[in-house]
């Protein structure tokens, strides 16, 4: 439950990495969704309810729509996104990452009869919490999984120094750390930087401010900057 | 190569990639059918191999992550589905689905005895001993049923309402009863075995306490038109829930995963054109079955004649040497 990164190979040989979302934002989008379904309905009874007895069928005819066709519409032609979805950042995609097609789409919505179940989405809630990528039965039975669809913010920028060449050879894990340091350097507080830094005294030679500022003169190096 | 270089050499490729992807969210049908389109597949599968290099590299976040995301908007795009076409549609509803429903013939057996059995013995207990009616209904529910295959209405099969107003509620009711079936098949078949079982015997039921009553013409001439899609469809979705459960029971030589995603499949394209014969029989139900004057010969044969053409459709169609598929 800790790592719901679920990476996918590419045709590509690229590893694409799915943020599974949780039961939380899941059912604020299906909150979202239902409250617009509910305010579609009472805005198209006001013009129905003039044509009396037939106005109510189309209204069950709406009703019906909304019930069973909204989500599958919506997914498959908004890119595996409803509305509330949408809001929330959420996207229902297949198992190997492309944006949900047809009959995945219609399984997963069909299903939710079994995910509302007992209650408010009882079996759906429980579902989400034991499988690692927190799909409820419909998706598992459609292979399917819903993901955060807004992509996390790229990595910060290594702060430009004089570059200072290393007085040893690092092997490619030791060189990571050390650009992954100054990268991250802008949002640790000076003291923990300097704490840190400290760390390698035997490589700077130098402590606290002077040391930090050496590592990022390393790895300004590292990425062969001047 | 030092990371700096690496990105020097190839950040304007990049970019361009990105900010194509970027329109193509925006403005899908323009974007699409510039000249850069042709060039995407390539583009981006150089970019793809810019990543592979960068991670063998042990490049920064900064690199890896900015190429992480053109990627996964990429894969969006490249992988996205094809665009649903309509004669997909006419030949999944002439070939496919009959077909299907054919490839799953033991469960839509079952399905079918466990839906007829108990609506026969209901019917035929129900001449036996009448008394049997109020066990299995309220005296209200029974009262409705009188009222509303009472044979002095001029509109039968419902209280009242106009035929618009009954399509609306018998596609909401009985579709929603057909994909609640396929539904709760999941749970072992339990589902899907208890809402056959209780339709039939519900249905069979109130055939047979009308019939009791005498009130049978009525109820027969009404029901003849739209039974043929309607039970039909009510069979066809509780096989496709019998066949869910089953797989989910004895997914035979697979893991239960995948069987379990395959038996999803198939469930829903069963789902989906039973809910195409209930549009079928909710529209004969509103606007055929309730026209009282007609005569008994066009009823019953048309009924007769709907049962025909709906057994002919699931046996025949789709079979190698037909055209349609």
């Amino acid at each position: 439950m800790l790592d719901t990164v679920r990476e996918i190979e590419t045709p590509e040989g690229i590893a694409l990495r799915l943020r599974a979302a949780g039961a939380l934002p899941r059912a604020q989008a299906w909150m979202v969704d239902m409250l617009l379904r509910m305010g579609v309905f009472m805005l198209a009874m006001i013009p129905l309810s003039l044509f009396g007895m037939g106005g109510n069928g189309l209204a069950m005819l709406l009703l019906f729509a909304l019930t069973w066709a909204y989500s599958v519409v919506c997914e498959v032609w908004l890119g595996g996104q409803t509305l509330g979805k949408r809001a929330l950042g959420l996207r229902v995609v297949n198992a190997d990452g492309t944006p949900v097609t047809w009959l995945p789409s219609v399984v997963r919505n069909l299903l939710r009869v079994v995910d509302v179940l007992p209650g408010v989405y009882g079996v759906g809630l429980v579902s989400t919490l034991i499988d690692p990528y927190a799909r409820r039965l419909g998706d598992i039975v459609a292979g399917t999984m819903v993901i955060h669809a807004i992509e996390l913010p790229a990595g910060q920028q290594v702060p430009t120094l004089a570059a200072v060449p290393l007085p040893v050879v690092l092997v490619a894990d030791e060189q990571a750390a050390l650009v992954e340091f100054a990268e991250r350097s802008g949002q640790l507080t000076l003291q923990r930087q300097e704490e840190l830094a400290n760390l390698l005294t035997p490589l700077t030679g130098r402590n606290d401010s002077a040391a930090v500022r050496q590592l990022i003169g390393h790895a300004n190096w590292l990425l062969g900057r001047p | 190569m030092r990371q700096e270089r690496f990105v020097a050499l190839h950040s304007r490729e990049w970019d361009i990639l990105q900010s194509w992807l970027n329109a193509l969210e925006r403005q899908p049908k323009r974007t699409m059918q510039q000249e850069q389109a042709l060039d995407f597949p390539l583009s981006y599968r150089r970019l793809c191999h810019h990543l592979a290099l960068a991670r063998g590299r042990g490049y920064s976040h900064e690199v890896t992550d900015r190429l992480q995301r053109i990627v996964q908007q990429g894969h969006r795009v490249l992988y996205r589905p094809p665009a649903p076409r309509w004669h997909r549609v006419a030949s999944f509803l002439v070939a496919g689905f009959p077909r299907l429903v054919r490839a799953q013939w033991r469960c839509m057996a079952a399905a079918a005895v466990l839906f007829y059995v108990p609506a026969l013995i209901t019917l035929v207990l129900m001449q036996v001993r009448p008394e049997l009616a109020h066990t299995v209904f309220s005296s209200a529910q029974l009262a409705d049923f009188e009222k509303m295959y009472n044979p002095a209405n001029a509109h039968i099969g419902r209280n009242s309402g106009t035929d618009m107003q009954m399509f609306g509620y018998y596609v909401m009711n009985n579709v929603g009863i057909a994909f609640r079936t396929f539904a709760s098949g999941l749970f072992f078949g339990v589902g899907a075995i208890y809402v056959l079982g209780g339709n039939g015997v519900v249905i069979g039921g109130v055939a047979g306490h009308l019939t009791a009553i005498g009130y049978g013409g009525p109820f027969w001439r009404f029901v003849v038109g739209h039974s043929a899609f309607e039970l039909s469809a009510l069979v066809i979705a509780g096989g496709a829930g019998l066949q869910l459960g089953l797989t989910l029971l004895a997914p035979g030589r697979q893991r239960r995963g995948p069987a379990l995603v395959a038996a999803g499949w198939i469930g829903a394209q069963l789902a989906l054109g039973a809910f195409a014969m209930l549009l079928a029989a909710a529209f004969v139900e509103a606007y055929w079955s309730s026209i009282a004057a007609l005569p008994d010969v066009v009823k019953f044969g048309s009924g007769a004649l709907l049962w025909v053409l709906v057994l002919g459709w699931l046996w025949r169609g789709g079979r190698a040497g037909t055209h349609g598929a």
